[in-house]
């Protein structure tokens, strides 16, 4: 019986070798080791031997068992190995071929120099305010100090709805209805549509967007001002921008001052959007008026205050080299996609 | 303010050019707007004598002919005809430079040599009107006694050299609208000293009369008019004003007329207080009144004009009629004439927000009610009539009579104001000594008396100690002002819940390949009925009483004219495939608020508008249910909108939390796209932001993931065409009671087999207890109860 065992391995080890596919693998299984296999059947007919050979003869076929089991699991580990070899290669794809991403679509460049400006003036613990746009003479001109006579109301400059109600021709509206409803700390800044009486064309537009700072808390100073906006000047436009401080006059700060900024385009050498002066006029501000403060019930002996605003157009024609404001309202979909 | 540098020489010693001036008086507050510099770019020209003409041999049109320069006589070939032999003329030599670059080089005229070229008037940048004895087309030819100086360059010779710089001065310096007030900023700025060349005047006595010359005159109205004083003149020479004069008028921008109103026009300049000059025989009555104009009185104004008047406006009269609008404009009546023997001067101070407003009414901007507006100091009149009295004398214009009439009832306020130097340097932020803050008030012509500064009369702006600041600040350096960080509290910068929501919403849309737009608030009357408005919110628009044109005339009370007509450019630019958002706001006047002197309701709105061969509703649809996702509203009914006219009513939905409508969505009406020129169809979507926040829920919890398995079912249903598919959801969503856990649509199939009018919908519902596994029996239940109730509400057949 021994050599009946030793031929059944030896007919295996042959037939395993020609195996191709894991069909052949289990079929060639069962025929060896199947309940009908052919070391079964040996195995069923030990009852012949003597007592003494069958544990021998038993021990050899489960050994042979054994060994044919660990090989037929070998073939099939290799089997699956090729197949997934061959199935890699012909899953071969052309990685340059287009992709089938949905097309992001873009936030407008005003909204998008709102928001970076917001992130700076967030950062530094401001929060962000808002009001009316068609807004009481009150709030846009009473309250900050400018007389009934005062230019800046005229018919020329503003829109009138009613003699006491107009668009708002800046946000320093929000201002006012903060610090009326309001305790010191405030820091806010006031981003927002404006509206004034002017043409249409390269560079003017009835309605564009301000962005308006103000602090008011005890010992606030002129040189906190420069400092804040020198802080933001270098986050929005770049960490080499400089700033420039010129006198000026508004009737709703003393003192007050201009705003130049490095050329952001050129880096101050001079080109065609400084018109080769190397300084941009960027914003006006001050520090709050006494009558301000006070007409808002903030007592001026107390608190003082700074505030500032700019036109977030001009900022967003400058950096992104726009020159036609037009462009920013036709919103023409290429026009908007390019941001 | 056009300054002429010569000029402001006389008030202090300049020791830079106009470049470097210019910027230090920018940085002192005196911003420069242009820099004009006149005679630099004229080099190498100089005064010659023609000594020899000839015809020339080649060419009948053009002349040989020497010029005596001096130390050599040159030859010339011109094509001019206005020249003779001995005529003085500026010669440009070989090499020379004039105005527009050009440049002047020996050369052959029809192969004769001519080194160089003589000038005429524009040729050396200058302006023909002020040559009027000079012709256009020739050449300059220069006075005789100019024979003297052979040689010389043109431009010193002539006085060509001008700087002019124009500065802008801001509205509450009104004393830098002069000369004086200039020279006295450029004084101070470069460390100089102010040489106050007018002094004399200062100190000048003029006794007061009731009347000169049979003139008297009376203020009616003192709220309007502070100060009136009159001088008069007898003998009066009207002439030509002497060159210096005409010169540093045409500097500053203003034309020479005669002597007198020069004078006028000159102090104006210099000492920035405008005055006015009549023929005394022009005043009826010999009275001057200064009163408030009568309803519809006219008068004729040195312009030639007849301007209409009312009683805001106020006129200096005589006993029957205007003369003049208070500092504005003379009147023609009174103008002086070439015979005029008599004068008065007239140099008042008046309101400056009436003068502003009269001005504006009539159209009229002059140089005079410029400065008027904003307010001139009462005491500078004084020196301004003084001054032009002491011009008539050095001029030899006239003979001066003795005496003023000064008739001043509201004083000039002198503001003191106590120099708090720490104060001052907590605002700026400095530590500037008040020895230092002292020396600069004093330069500035600010007395100090022990700690009390006392404004000047030129210099009415300052008041309170906050103005002191700004003076310290100004002359200590703006540049040297330092940059420190606010020193307090913290504050806490986090947007709102409303600007979080806007914040999502616009980066979805945005990932989703919509792009933002920026639409004015502005539309046409017109583009409510274009976009099908309704009548209900048309009512609520707001008129704008001064439109720039009728196309911004309404603030809109809804945001699809705007999306329409974008859509439209876009279609018109042939963008093939647009999706489109915008956040911005409506305008509604609902009750009568604006009449009320309230501001009306403002809300802001997500528009959306789309359009493109993969667009259909449900796309739109499927951007609105995300919107509401990243919001966090989560419970809302879609249903049909039958009534919006803007949209298609078989294509529109709104969506409601409640009862309250929160969104409409659909395709745009048929019309309205006619309307706007679209010839494919279009989507729209109104979305009310401030209900999304109100009805966001805030803050999350965590539900446990499910242990238990779900029974899952499908059902077929053959139902009318009309029955919604959110009708059978909505059956079966309460039949199912709590233990369905979702419903969901999976196929909708239409045809005729199925009977006409008829579709087939399939849902799969999926049930589940949180708790225990469902049994078979109770869910065959449930699926009856559902069955039964769709059979009954709706007609639905259970497909097969």
């Amino acid at each position: 019986m021994k050599e009946e065992v030793a031929n059944i391995k030896k007919e295996f080890l042959k037939e395993i070798k020609e195996v191709k596919t894991e069909q052949q693998l289990a079929d060639i299984k069962v025929k060896y080791v199947g309940k009908k296999g052919k070391l079964t059947l040996v195995l069923r007919s030990m009852g012949k031997l003597s007592p003494e050979e069958r544990p021998v003869i038993g021990s050899l076929v489960n050994e042979v068992r054994d060994e044919i089991e660990n090989l037929v699991e070998e073939k099939k580990q290799e089997l699956k190995r090729e197949e997934l070899q061959k199935r890699l290669q012909t899953e071969d794809i052309d990685v340059t071929e287009p992709s089938k991403k949905i097309k992001r679509g873009s936030l407008h460049p005003i909204k998008q120099v709102i928001k970076e400006v917001e992130e700076v003036f967030l950062g530094m613990g401001y929060e962000i305010a808002d009001g009316p746009e068609i807004e009481k003479t009150y709030y846009v001109f009473d309250q900050l100090n400018t007389p009934i006579d005062h230019p800046a109301r005229d018919l020329q400059d503003t829109f009138y709805i009613t003699d006491d109600v107009i668009l708002r021709t800046q946000t320093s509206s929000v201002q006012i209805r903060t610090m009326e409803n309001k305790k010191p700390p405030i820091k806010i800044i006031c981003p927002g549509a404006v509206y004034r009486s002017d043409t249409v064309d390269a560079t003017h537009s009835p309605v564009f967007h301000q962005i308006e700072g103000l602090v008011v808390d005890k010992n606030i100073s002129m040189a906190d001002l420069k400092g804040t906006l020198d802080m933001f000047a270098k986050k929005c436009l770049g960490e080499k921008t400089q700033i420039r401080f010129r006198p000026h006059h508004f009737p709703y700060t003393e003192p007050s001052a201009e705003v130049d900024v490095s050329c952001f385009v050129c880096g101050g050498k001079g080109c065609r959007v400084c018109k080769q002066e190397g300084w941009i006029e960027l914003l006006g501000c001050g520090m709050v008026h006494p009558k301000v403060l006070q007409n808002c019930g903030i007592d001026p002996k107390i608190y003082s205050g700074f505030a500032f605003g700019f036109g977030v157009e001009r900022i967003a024609m400058a950096k992104y080299g726009i020159d036609d404001m037009r462009l920013l309202f036709e919103n023409d979909a290429r026009f908007l996609k390019q941001f | 303010m056009k300054t002429s540098i010569e000029w402001l020489k006389e008030y202090s010693d300049i020791n830079v050019d106009a470049v470097e001036l210019g910027d230090i008086l920018t940085m002192t507050g005196s911003k420069v707007e242009t820099i004009e510099q006149c005679g630099n770019d004229i080099k190498n020209v100089v005064i010659g004598k023609i000594t020899e003409i000839k015809q020339h041999p080649d060419a009948t049109k053009l002349v040989v002919t020497k010029v005596d320069i001096g130390d050599e006589v040159v030859q010339i070939v011109t094509g001019a005809s206005n020249i003779k032999v001995g005529d003085i003329i500026p010669l440009a030599k070989d090499g020379a430079s004039l105005p527009g670059g050009v440049q002047i080089k020996k050369s052959k005229l029809r192969g004769i040599d001519s080194n160089g070229m003589m000038c005429a008037v524009t040729e050396l940048g200058l302006d023909i009107e002020d040559y009027p004895d000079q012709i256009e087309e020739g050449i300059m030819i220069l006075d005789p006694k100019y024979g003297k100086k052979i040689g010389k360059d043109v431009v010193e010779v002539l006085g060509l050299k001008e700087d002019i710089i124009d500065f802008e001065i801001t509205p509450n310096r009104p004393d830098c609208l002069s000369i004086e007030g200039l020279g006295r900023e450029t004084a101070v700025s470069l460390n100089k000293k102010f040489k106050d060349p007018r002094r004399n005047i200062d100190e000048m006595k003029v006794p007061d009369k009731k009347e000169i010359e049979g003139l008297t005159v009376s203020i009616e109205a003192p709220d309007l008019c502070y100060r009136y004083i009159a001088r008069v003149v007898k003998d009066i020479k009207i002439e030509e004003s002497p060159e210096w004069m005409k010169r540093r008028l045409k500097a500053c921008g203003v034309r020479s007329i005669n002597n007198i109103v020069d004078i006028t026009n000159y102090v104006m300049l210099e000492m920035g207080q405008p005055m006015h000059a009549f023929d005394i025989n022009s005043i009826e009555g010999k009275h001057i009144t200064v009163r408030r104009a009568k309803k519809g009185e006219k008068i004729t104004t040195l312009d030639e004009q007849v301007r209409q008047l009312d009683e805001e406006d106020l006129v200096i009269a005589d006993s029957k009629k205007p003369v003049a609008i208070a500092g504005v404009m003379g009147g023609e009546n009174s103008e002086i004439e070439d015979n005029t023997a008599t004068i008065v001067f007239e140099s008042a101070t008046f309101r400056g927000g009436s003068v502003r407003k009269t001005a504006k009414k009539v159209g009229l901007r002059t140089e005079s009610s410029s400065r008027f507006e904003k307010g001139l100091s009462a005491e500078n009149a004084l020196r301004a009539v003084n001054r032009a009295v002491e011009l008539v004398e050095i001029l030899g214009a006239g003979k001066p009579v003795e005496g003023k009439i000064d008739i001043y009832p509201t004083k000039q306020k002198i503001n003191k104001i106590k120099i708090d130097a720490d104060r001052i340097n907590r605002l700026l932020g400095t530590e500037i000594p008040k020895k230092d803050m002292i020396k600069i008030f004093e330069k500035l012509g600010i007395k100090v008396e022990k700690d009390i500064a006392i404004s000047p009369y030129f210099r009415m702006d300052l008041e309170l100690v906050e103005d002191l600041a700004e003076e310290v600040l100004r002359f200590y350096g703006y540049d040297k002002l330092g940059t420190t960080l606010i020193k307090a509290d913290t504050t806490i910068g986090l947007r709102t819940k409303e600007q979080k929501i806007q914040s999502n919403i616009e980066n979805y849309l945005v990932d989703s390949g919509l792009s933002e737009i920026y639409t004015y608030g502005f539309i046409h009357e017109k583009d409510l009925k274009k976009s099908n408005i309704s009548s209900d919110l048309n009512k609520y628009a707001i008129t704008v009483k001064n439109p720039l044109s009728e196309d911004y005339k309404l603030m809109r009370p809804s945001t699809i004219p705007s999306m329409m007509q974008i859509l439209s450019t876009n279609l018109n630019k042939k963008n093939q495939e647009v999706g489109l958002f915008d956040i911005s706001r409506i305008y509604k006047n609902i009750d009568k608020k604006i009449e009320k002197g309230e501001v009306p309701l403002e809300e802001k709105v997500l528009t959306i508008g789309m359009y493109g061969d993969n667009i259909d509703f449900y796309t739109l649809k499927g951007i609105i249910e995300n919107v509401l996702e990243v919001s966090n509203v989560n419970r809302y009914n879609v249903e049909k909108e039958k009534k919006n006219q803007s949209y298609h009513p078989g294509r529109c939905a709104k969506i409601k939390v409640g009862m309250d409508e929160i969104a409409v969505l659909g395709e745009v009406h048929p019309e309205v796209l006619n309307n706007y020129g679209i010839g494919r169809r279009a989507y729209l979507a109104e979305i009310n932001i401030s209900k999304i926040v109100k009805y966001a829920r805030e803050g999350k919890k965590y539900e446990e993931v499910p242990k238990f398995p779900a029974v899952e079912r499908d059902i077929a249903l053959i139902v009318d065409n009309q029955v919604e598919v959110g009708e059978i959801e909505k059956i079966i969503t309460k039949k199912g009671k709590k233990l369905l856990e979702s419903v969901k649509l999976f196929d909708i199939y239409r045809s005729e087999k199925l009977g006409e009018n008829k579709k087939s919908v399939a849902f799969s519902l999926k049930f589940r207890d949180k708790k225990r596994t469902l049994q078979d029996e109770e869910i065959n239940n449930i699926m009856d109860q559902i069955i039964t109730e769709l059979e009954k509400s709706l007609k639905a057949e259970l497909r097969k």
